[in-house]
């Protein structure tokens, strides 16, 4: 499903002329399979979030190709990325990144409207949706008049409201209670199986981590020596 | 995104901050309205006086001048494109008297092409043309100039008999109505003011309209052509054999069929060798002036849209800073950077084209309001009770105006979000979605 191959990036620190380069990834290849739960773990700083960023397309690696389902994204362009990335991937943030002037039902709504989907159709599919991840007695809440268990579920409809087969989830549970990450990961968990669709985990919890098919464990920008872990 | 959902996300963002957008429409409102006034000034100073050199004047008509005009000239100009009709007038130029129930007055026959003098506008009040050489048509004050002429003579003859008495009293002026009546007109010789006597019998048949100036009166006959070889005979027998002044003087004018041809046909007319004078050549240096006026005008109210762009701009930057965030995310979801940059683009044209719409009502009505109380204040100022009653127009918004207005307001508006948008689309995803909530 989605192939890293030799992955380098690095960012430029220093002032302004006199910037030098700090590795973040260090020659990083892995691979994803379709319909799996990858966690990705590693300390702050470890380079994580820069791979996840790469993978979904928000920033470009310095070298080393991303393909996904074939198709070398590594190479795209910022328009060519974006389109790709609303119609093959879902994301969920640790904060949610929510539209503060949006209800739950327009939040949800946005990558529809952004694909151009016609208001009938959109409507239809949102409230269906609404019901299966129980958030319909919100929909008309905005993000301040929910709690951050019912705002994560917003963002995670909304990540499923166009049908990716991919969803990038970066700290899903970073901002919740042990309880709420409970519901989340279970949510998860099912979304996987009864859907099929491939995770991609950013977590620092070992415990969130623990859901996932495969984990891979980062340190310092490399995939360290024996960090695949295929879990039960 | 389709564009109804992009109207919709534009207007939820103004809506958001709805003091903040209405105060930048007001800004965007006030640049344009100042322009369309300013610019109404000039339009409406130039109507004013193109009106005061075309009122009550024909502004197709070419006035052709030569030594040596006649019939068969007249008829090569009738051949002259965009010409509508070529009017040759011939006056009778020596003593003539007319008598109609007796009542007399001296006024000037003019014979003249009646088909080519309704083509070129002439209008009867009442009545018909002439369809023979026996009926005319007299001019609108053609019966108040008959006078009882022996009635003059005997107040004449009191007056100075009565010392006390200075001035004459009103002439009795004929009552009745002149149509249908026959009336006696004789040629004499101008020089002994005496009549050759060979009356001849005409019929009123018409009346002509009245020059649109008050201060114009038109009290002549006007006969058909049909008529001259009557009256060339009776001057030529009345007249001495030595006698070389022709019985009648002519004019001649041209008309084009409209006023922007008017310059063509002249043009051909001064080829051909004629001196000619058309209303197209005084109006061509209002119009110059008046261009070079309202081009000014118009810049000088562009200046102060400008100036409310600088609104415009920092709204949108202030826009686009505030919902960076938000950006982010709609960037990361895959929105692409065209579309973020066309829904800040549309907010800015959005701010630009209610402020242009505000200002276009508020100018029209502005402009009402400086014509109908401007000229009661200037007459009031000036102490002249009948300024009010001239026709001065201060202010005139034509539809090209606001045409121009809004284009540049819209214009300018969507440069000042230009690089507020400009500024969004270059958002990085993986910042804006690291700022604080």
């Amino acid at each position: 499903m989605i192939t890293a191959q030799h992955i380098q990036h690095s960012f430029k620190i220093g002032k302004k002329g006199k910037e030098r380069p700090v590795p973040v990834l260090k020659d990083l290849s892995f691979h994803v399979e379709k319909g799996a739960i990858v966690s990705i773990v590693g300390r702050s700083g470890s380079g994580k979030s820069t791979l996840l960023h790469i993978l979904a397309g928000f920033l470009k690696p310095d070298s080393g190709t991303i393909t996904v389902d074939g198709t070398v994204t590594s190479d795209f362009n910022e328009t060519d990325s974006a389109a790709f990335r609303l119609d093959r991937f879902g994301f969920i943030f640790q904060n949610f990144q929510l539209m503060p002037g949006l209800t739950t039902f327009e939040n949800i709504e946005l990558p529809l409207k952004l694909k151009g989907i016609s208001r009938t159709v959109r409507k239809a599919e949102v409230n269906e949706l609404l019901q299966q991840v129980g958030l319909q007695e919100v929909r008309d809440h905005y993000p301040n008049e929910l709690s951050g268990g019912q705002q994560q579920r917003v963002s995670i409809a909304r990540a499923l409201i166009t049908n990716p087969p991919v969803i990038f989830a970066d700290e899903p549970t970073g901002s919740l209670d042990s309880e709420t990450e409970q519901e989340i990961l279970a949510l998860i968990r099912s979304l996987n199986r009864t859907r099929g669709i491939t995770f991609v985990i950013i977590t620092h919890d070992d415990e969130v981590a623990a859901i996932a098919d495969t984990i891979y464990h980062m340190h310092d920008g490399v995939l360290a020596a024996g960090g695949v872990h295929h879990a039960g | 995104m389709q564009v109804k959902d992009q109207f919709d996300f534009v207007r939820q963002h103004i809506r958001k901050n709805k003091l903040r957008v209405f105060m930048t429409v007001l800004a965007a409102t006030m640049g344009t309205a100042f322009l369309i006034i300013l610019a109404s000034v000039g339009f409406g100073i130039q109507d004013t006086l193109r009106k005061e050199i075309l009122d009550n004047r024909l502004v197709t008509q070419v006035e052709v001048y030569a030594a040596d005009l006649n019939a068969e000239k007249a008829e090569e100009m009738k051949k002259i494109d965009h010409v509508n009709a070529v009017v040759f007038r011939q006056n009778v130029g020596t003593w003539q008297k007319s008598e109609l129930d007796g009542f007399t007055t001296y006024s000037q026959l003019t014979v003249s092409d009646f088909k080519e003098e309704a083509k070129a506008g002439f209008a009867l009040a009442e009545g018909r043309l002439p369809k023979n050489a026996q009926e005319v048509v007299v001019g609108h004050d053609f019966a108040a100039s008959l006078y009882d002429e022996s009635a003059e003579q005997t107040e004449q003859a009191t007056a100075e008999s009565d010392e006390e008495t200075s001035e004459s009293e009103p002439q009795p002026a004929y009552r009745e109505a002149v149509i249908g009546k026959t009336f006696t007109y004789e040629l004499g010789n101008f020089n002994e003011e005496k009549s050759f006597g060979q009356p001849i019998q005409l019929t009123i048949v018409g009346i002509a309209k009245a020059p649109a100036k008050d201060f114009i009166q038109d009290s002549r006959i006007y006969a058909d052509a049909a008529v001259i070889p009557e009256l060339e005979s009776i001057y030529a027998k009345g007249m001495p054999e030595d006698n070389e002044e022709p019985l009648f003087s002519a004019n001649l004018n041209v008309y084009a069929d409209k006023l922007e041809n008017v310059k063509s046909v002249t043009q051909v007319l001064k080829k051909d060798g004629y001196d000619v004078y058309s209303i197209s050549e005084e109006l061509d240096q209002i119009d110059v002036f008046f261009l070079a006026l309202k081009a000014g005008l118009i810049f000088v109210g562009t200046i102060a849209i400008l100036i409310s762009s600088i609104g415009i701009f920092n709204t949108m930057t202030m826009a686009v800073t505030e919902r960076t965030r938000e950006i982010g995310v709609m960037k990361a979801l895959g929105a692409k950077p065209k579309l973020i940059q066309r829904l800040f683009l549309l907010e800015s044209a959005w701010i630009g084209l209610l402020g242009t719409v505000i200002a276009v009502v508020l100018s029209y009505a502005i402009s009402m309001l400086a014509n109908f109380v401007l000229p009661m204040i200037v007459g009031a100022a000036l102490g002249e009770d009948g300024f009010s009653d001239l026709d001065v127009t201060f202010s005139i918004i034509p539809w090209q105006l606001v045409l121009i207005a809004s284009a540049i307001s819209l214009a300018v508006a969507m440069i000042s979000g230009w690089r507020p948008a400009r500024k969004a689309t270059q958002i990085d995803v993986i910042d804006a979605l690291r700022q604080e909530l």
